[in-house]
């Protein structure tokens, strides 16, 4: 029986809309292993990037329990959750956001500076990812100056520099051409191999086939996929 | 996240907008400037009174008396609110009237005439800073218009009672000034001088020196010579310098006068005869041969000790009621016609600095706008920071220490500002003492305002929930 990443039970999320009550996540069970490459495939509107933001720490829920590595996140203060954001989890968006005003290095180490790193070692430590994700030649560039692809690899290289326990990517490929988010398709199955815990959410079926599992999410509910 | 980190953050997102932190920081730029400003003035001025009093000796009291007006109208010495020793014409305010700045050789119905220097001379400012003494005097001198009907002329007698009766004096004397035209030296036609009317201890009292020659003397006056002294510009005037007035003849009312000595330049004072302008001769010829009894003398004590003023003033009060039962006298004394110009100067500086404050308070909403929009167009970096761990305080630290780097440019930019302005206030003659301690002020006001009004934006900043900022578009 392999480590559980994450363990929700009967997560509950809903959005006050005026008068009317939208429940998004209706009493979401889902869990991840260590090492486990998982897919949330589910169409537009059905809740995938909340489940994301809450695995991610990055919203609340009305009910049910969460333990993140083993840390009951129902139970954690704001404090708390910074730490958590910043040690356990590297987060990849669609739009890569990545701030504008910074170099792809300053963007890269931002992980690292938060801890209370100071730059020189920051550098150091990112050193590998850089080489690995072939951005050496444009640390100095601004993101702007970059294609998508690039980009979302600066954004990888971000959430990889932190060494956290899992990566979170939100339609990492839905801003990109079939070429790019082929080779962004291909490191993850690299990352993957290298040990890598990492859910993706994508609605595209193609992009789903890349993890070695796929969860399927329609209005709220979430189902293992029998394939 | 390490000072150093958040400082070199700030840097960045400032160095990236330099347009944008030169806006900001326009407010605070005004504001700065207007600090310094405001207390080069406040300075320049307390150096002015300081400077236009330093003929005053501090236990000086100056005795006069003013008849009053049937008509109702009174003499009030127009801007300056300041008496003349020589011509006591301190303001009289029972009339409730009070003549308008411009009036420079005004004549008073009372009879003796007063100096010529008026308000005219007196630069813009310090017309308005008597301005402020006549307000005030305006509102609390007025005096029934009962007394002082009958005609009264201090004498020589009189001042001798006083130095008799009031313990306490270490000198006395007495003047008086008149207008009368002059003739001689390079001038063809007569022109009209003031004429003083001194004692031989004059001098000594008003620290007036001399460059050439000596003052009057007592046997001057006993034999009521026709001698003068001439001040500094009166001299270079009529003979074109110091040294051709020396010994030579000048013709006060077509008759001959030996200039006896030239006093050396004084430079312009509030109080007391313009020693600079002035022909001084001896106070008996003066009555001879130019006014007769037609004058409206001033007697000068000097109280030995400058803490017994009240007292002495008390005592003169009861010697000269004893003479003249029913007049009231102009009595004012050297130390506190400083301190009410330095009052008045007080009240403007702390207007000046009433409006500096509003300036800053305009300057700090102006702050506190540009970074609530900046926060705004931020939120989604902020989303960003807070999505890769970025805590509240570093956040906040971020925000709060760019509005007060903002601020301290726009101080430093304030500073700058002013020292380059100074010159040009300075030509509307109006002094300046620039000094470090405003300079530091204002750059602590800055800092104070940025680090207020900054904390507001760069709080609702921190506060931003990851997700939401980061949906932000
Ligand atoms: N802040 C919010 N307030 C109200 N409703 C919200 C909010 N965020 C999301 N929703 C609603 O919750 C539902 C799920 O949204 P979510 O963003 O999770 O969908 P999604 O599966 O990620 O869709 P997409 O594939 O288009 O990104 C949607 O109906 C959406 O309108
Ligand atoms: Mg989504």
């Amino acid at each position: 029986m392999s480590e559980q990443i994450i363990s929700m039970q009967g997560i509950c999320k809903s959005y006050q809309m005026g008068g009317e009550t939208l429940n998004v996540l209706k009493s979401v069970d889902f869990s991840v292993n260590k090492g486990e490459f998982t897919a949330i495939l589910g169409p537009s509107g059905s809740g995938k990037s909340t489940l994301m933001n809450i695995i991610g720490c990055m919203d609340s829920f009305d009910s049910g329990t969460y333990l993140l590595n083993g840390i009951p996140i129902h139970e954690a203060k704001e404090r708390d959750l910074v730490k958590i954001r910043n040690e356990q989890i590297g987060f990849i968006f669609q739009n890569y956001h990545l701030i504008p005003t910074y170099t792809v290095m300053q963007n890269i180490i931002m992980p690292l500076l938060m801890r209370g790193e100071d730059r020189k070692t920051a550098e150091k430590e990112c050193q590998e990812v850089v080489e690995m994700l072939g951005l050496a030649e444009r640390l100095q560039h601004k993101p702007s100056e970059l294609s998508g692809g690039q980009r979302q690899r600066v954004a990888i290289a971000r959430a990889l520099c932190s060494k956290p326990s899992l990566l979170l990517a939100d339609e990492p490929t839905g801003a990109l051409d079939q070429n790019s988010g082929a080779e962004v398709l291909r490191l993850f199955t690299k990352l993957h191999e290298m040990g890598n815990t990492i859910v993706m959410i994508t609605h595209d079926l193609n992009v789903a086939k890349w993890a070695e599992r796929t969860v399927r999410i329609v209005d709220g509910e979430v189902f293992e996929d029998a394939g | 996240m390490r000072f150093s980190e958040i400082l070199h953050l700030v840097r960045l997102n400032l160095t990236q907008n330099k347009f944008k932190v030169l806006l900001t920081s326009i407010g605070i730029i005004v504001g700065a400037a207007t600090i310094v400003i405001v207390i080069a003035i406040g300075r320049g001025g307390k150096a002015d009174v300081a400077e236009q009093f330093r003929n005053l000796n501090a236990g000086a009291i100056d005795i006069s008396y003013e008849q009053a007006q049937s008509s109702g109208f009174s003499f009030g010495g127009g801007g300056e609110g300041m008496s003349f020793p020589g011509g006591g014409n301190m303001p009289d305010f029972s009339g409730g009237n009070f003549t308008p700045p411009s009036g420079g050789d005004f004549i008073p119905p009372s009879g003796g005439e007063r100096p010529e220097r008026g308000s005219g001379e007196i630069s813009g400012r310090s017309g308005f800073f008597s301005g402020f003494g006549e307000m005030f005097g305006g509102m609390f001198g007025g005096d029934g218009e009962t007394k002082n009907t009958q005609k009264i002329t201090l004498t020589t007698d009189d001042m001798d009672d006083l130095a008799t009766y009031v313990p306490g004096l270490s000198e006395t004397t007495i003047s008086y000034t008149t207008k009368q035209d002059i003739y001689g030296g390079n001038i063809e036609e007569t022109e009209s001088y003031t004429v003083a009317g001194t004692l031989s201890d004059y001098a000594d009292l008003s620290n007036l020196s001399l460059l050439f020659g000596e003052y009057l003397t007592d046997a001057d006056n006993e034999n009521k010579s026709k001698v003068c002294v001439l001040g500094y510009s009166a001299a270079k005037a009529i003979f074109g310098s110091p040294e051709d007035a020396y010994d030579s003849l000048v013709y006060i009312d077509d008759r001959p006068y030996t200039v006896a000595g030239v006093l050396a330049e004084q430079g312009t004072v509030e109080a007391g005869i313009s020693a600079d302008e002035a022909i001084f001769i001896p106070y008996a010829t003066g009555i001879k041969y130019l006014t007769g009894s037609d004058i409206s003398p001033t007697i000068t004590v000097i109280a030995a000790d400058v803490n017994d003023i009240q007292t002495v003033i008390e005592n003169v009060k009861a010697v000269l009621a004893s003479s003249y039962p029913d007049a009231e006298f102009t009595i004012s004394d050297a130390g506190s016609k400083m301190e009410a110009a330095n009052k008045s100067n007080e009240t403007l500086t702390l207007m000046l600095i009433a409006m500096a404050s509003i300036v800053f308070v305009i300057g700090g909403i102006g702050i506190m706008n540009v970074l609530f929009v900046s926060v705004k167009e931020r939120t989604k970096e902020i989303g960003i920071l807070k999505a890769i761990g970025g805590s509240r305080k570093d956040i906040l630290l971020e925000f709060l220490l760019e509005a007060c780097c903002i601020s301290m440019i726009g101080g430093v930019l304030g500073v700058l500002v002013s020292f380059l302005v100074s010159p040009v206030i300075s030509t509307f003659s109006i002094r300046m003492e620039m000094s470090v301690t405003g300079a530091v002020l204002a750059l602590c006001f800055s800092l104070v305002t940025g680090t207020v009004f900054g904390f507001y934006p760069a709080w609702k900043a921190s506060k931003l929930v990851p997700v939401e900022a980061l949906a932000s578009e």
